[in-house]
């Protein structure tokens, strides 16, 4: 909420923030963004509700101009998790938001149906390729295996991946995009997770399993036709992962490439960001990887994007705090508040999931839960 | 179900006793009222324009929608010539009388008797469910819906429920006594008993205001301070009453919109005061726009802070509602607030709480010349970006079109009915 999203930076823990505002040379990019303005609703006319990723279009292609931001839905009307069905594009240019694909719900080929997820990307070819982790009734006691879904730049689908290694494709995908080939990594959050009924005795929460991994998926898109699945390889495995009535499920989400294919991966449930290495090139599994940092402003991290000085945005689950993270020293540098919204609490509890830098670098945009919005930041 | 024959025969002689006609009967009112029972104000029936439009607001409303299930159009037009006669007598603080007789059914079911007639008006409103229902054009009146008198559109976060969402036709009686505003309502429900059937209602209150203060609603924030002036005539024109440019059984008449809107209660009260005021862009207290002083200073939607973010939140109720935000749109807003005792709720928003919370809120009612230009206009953008809608879910309501005034003799919608 606008003019409640004070525009106050939360020092990290062992730093003043007086200090903080002393310094002439900045620390990172979000003490350069100053205002947050709403740009469009992303509920369609069908009622879709809940907005999850967010991408900015590489390119124009069908119905999809460069730049466009897409973003989808995870709810219904009746807001019911797991159960959304369309892509939404908003053009900054012409302020106009169209709807960009509606999904069947009920989808054979896809177990479980279709309730689309913070895994998406576009690629250069202009293929859009999106997760779905269905439910039918809101929660992980209905859930399906979901699938990976392609789309042609019309919204049309085209394929549907699914199988034994794609459970429940979750968090913002990590992509590398050559044009004829293309390397996608997502998390798989499904594996094994029960109904949020199922508590475990101990901690009175549901049952916390750590079978959650991230996929390395190899494509080769052929002139004019849709992208092949060529190869699959689990880069990283035994994640934890939970259900929960309010956020579905915490599993491994935000996902992020280095140039040195170094693989970062946000991971709710442990409040910690880890680091994969070798993530393009790897045969075998690193596990959940090296701690990169965990805790302090960390609070259930969830989608990652790069910011243009080299460090991590975290969006934050538990409130409304977009957190900067320099990976190569493992510091939280500060937080802020992007999302403030006191009808929650903390404020902006479970508003934010998706961001993506603008293509100029200078701003960022997000989705906000409560109102069901996109909203940009910038200076 | 009874032919219409049967309805301005016997349904008058059975409370409009010796009358010649409706029309005479209403002409020579007094023959409708029991001796000694005028008294205290009252409001004219009779007149251009419909009363409880631009009728200062009273302390408290019962609004009801009916489903029309009269087969012929001569069916409809007797109903509204009994309503209007009855209307005429109540609004006079008058009860409907009949036939001496102790073995039928009384003509008043009486709870009104020794009341005044506390400034009551009766509304009425024609549903889009009169012209066409189903596809079926019932009454031969398709011809002349109104262009304005559109199908509501589904708005962001719509949940409606159908049992409290249409209707064919309306009636809001308006009163300074509950009993008196329910009675009315009342009475007109019976006399329409084998031609309209009830589908909602909503009774509703203000709190007792002086009179040229701004009511405050359930959140604790006045409610109306940006209303157009109801004493200027021309803005009125502009604003309220159907003109030249619509159907012309319509001129002077104005769309209602009627929206029961359920109020988070008990999610509101947890908020902070300040965080409050910036859902709604006003101080509670004073009811001054924020970065002014009182209530009817005007709002400066362009004042921003050392960032450049607006003053007044951007997604605040103010800003979003501010004629200025909507290419001038206004709208006259005459709500009330309801409260309808407890009901089990699940909450559309975060934290989504579940259990019984109180069944309260307001019945948003407002009066345009065009819902196009009015109601739909600002509420496309306020049902996307308002912040206050994280405590308020509109739950039904509809759309009807309030004929003008009737001359004693006459009825209202007559001019409807009569057309050919």
């Amino acid at each position: 909420m606008q003019m409640t999203r004070n525009l106050a930076i939360v020092a990290a823990a062992g730093l003043l923030g007086l200090a903080c505002q002393a310094r002439a040379t900045p620390q990172g990019f979000l003490e350069t963004v100053h205002r947050h303005v709403t740009l469009a609703s992303m509920s369609p006319d069908n009622g879709d509700l809940n907005p999850y990723a967010v991408v900015v279009a590489p390119v124009s292609a069908g119905k999809i101009q460069k730049d466009d931001v897409l973003v989808d839905n995870f709810n219904n009307i009746s807001n019911l998790q797991g159960t959304g069905t369309t892509i939404v594009d908003f053009n900054p240019t012409t302020k106009q938001t169209t709807l960009f694909a509606q999904i069947p719900q009920k989808l054979a080929q896809c177990p479980g149906g279709v309730g689309l997820t913070t895994a998406m990307t576009m690629l250069k070819s202009g293929w859009v390729i999106v997760g779905s982790t269905p439910s039918t009734d809101g929660t992980t006691a209905t859930k399906g295996d979901g699938c990976v879904l392609v789309l042609d730049p019309n919204g049309k689908l085209v394929a549907t991946w699914s199988g034994p290694t794609i459970n429940d494709p979750w968090g913002n995908m990590a992509v590398i995009d050559n044009g004829s080939t293309a390397t996608l990594f997502i998390s798989m959050a499904g594996f094994g997770i029960p109904g949020p009924d199922v508590l475990d005795p101990a901690t009175h929460y549901p049952v916390t399993v750590r079978k959650a991994t991230v996929l390395r998926l190899e494509l080769s898109i052929p002139d004019g036709q849709p992208p092949k699945l060529l190869s699959q390889t689990i880069v990283g495995d035994g994640f934890a992962q939970r259900a929960d009535r309010d956020n579905f499920l915490f599993g491994p989400t935000g996902l992020a490439l280095d140039e040195a294919g170094t693989l970062y991966v946000t991971d709710g449930l442990d409040n910690v960001i880890t680091a994969i290495p070798d993530a393009i090139s790897r045969t075998t599994s690193a596990g959940t990887g090296k701690v990169v940092t965990h805790d302090e402003l960390l609070a259930w991290p969830l989608a990652m994007a790069w910011a243009p000085d080299g460090h991590l945005l975290v969006c934050n689950g538990k409130n409304g705090q977009v957190v900067e993270v320099d990976p190569a020293t493992g510091k939280q540098i500060y937080g802020q508040w992007i999302d403030s919204d006191q009808a929650q609490s903390p404020p902006g509890n479970g508003d934010l999931f998706g961001l993506a830098m603008s293509p100029d670098g200078a701003s960022f945009y997000y989705v906000e839960d409560d109102m069901n919005t996109l909203v940009k930041a910038a200076k | 179900m009874r032919k219409s024959e049967d309805i301005t025969g016997a349904s008058r002689r059975s409370f409009l006793t010796g009358a010649a006609g409706i029309a005479g009967a209403v002409a020579a009112a007094p023959t409708l009222a029991q001796a000694g029972s005028f008294k205290g104000e009252a409001y004219a029936f009779w007149g251009a324009h419909q009363a409880g439009i631009v009728t200062p607001q009273q302390s408290h409303s019962y609004f009801a929608a009916f489903d029309l299930v009269a087969e012929k159009r001569e069916d409809v037009a007797a109903l509204m010539r009994l309503w209007t006669a009855a209307a005429a007598a109540l609004t006079a603080g008058q009860a409907l009388t009949g036939a001496a007789d102790d073995d039928a059914p009384a003509a008043d079911s009486g709870e009104a008797a020794g009341l005044s007639p506390s400034r009551l008006t009766i509304t009425f409103g024609f549903g889009p469910g009169l012209f066409t229902k189903d596809g079926k054009d019932r009454y031969g009146l398709a011809g002349l819906r109104p262009a304005a008198l559109i199908d509501l559109p589904r708005f962001n976060g719509d949940q409606l429920v159908a049992e409290r969402t249409g209707g064919d036709l309306s009636i809001q009686a308006c009163a300074d006594d509950a009993q008196v505003a329910f009675h009315a309502v009342r009475q007109l429900a019976r006399i329409g008993y084998d031609q309209a059937r009830l589908r909602w209602a909503q009774p509703g209150f203000i709190g007792g205001y002086a009179p040229g203060k701004t009511p405050r609603n359930l959140m604790g924030f006045k409610d109306g301070t940006m209303n157009p002036v109801v004493t200027d005539a021309k803005l009125m024109n502009q604003v309220v009453w159907a003109g030249a440019d619509d159907a012309a059984w319509m001129r002077g008449g104005s769309y209602q919109v009627a929206r029961p809107i359920r109020i988070a209660l008990e999610h509101w009260d947890r908020m902070k005061l300040s965080f409050q005021e910036q859902c709604m862009g006003r101080r509670k207290d004073s009811g001054a726009a924020f970065g002014k002083i009182a209530e009817l200073d005007p709002i400066d939607l362009d004042a921003v802070d050392k960032d450049g973010n607006p003053l007044i939140p951007e997604n605040s109720h103010v800003r979003l509602g501010a004629p200025a935000k909507n290419d001038g749109a206004q709208v006259l807003r005459r709500s009330y607030s309801y409260d309808n005792g407890l009901g089990f709720v699940a909450e559309r928003w975060p934290p989504w709480r579940q259990g019984m919370e109180f069944d309260a809120g307001l019945l948003f009612v407002c009066y345009q010349r065009d819902p196009r230009t009015g109601f739909v206009k600002i509420f496309e953008n306020m049902s996307k970006f308002d912040m206050m809608n994280q405590f308020v879910t509109h739950i039904g309501g509809g759309l009807f079109a309030c004929p003008p005034g009737a001359a004693p003799g006459h009825f209202i919608g007559e001019a409807l009915f009569s057309a050919t």
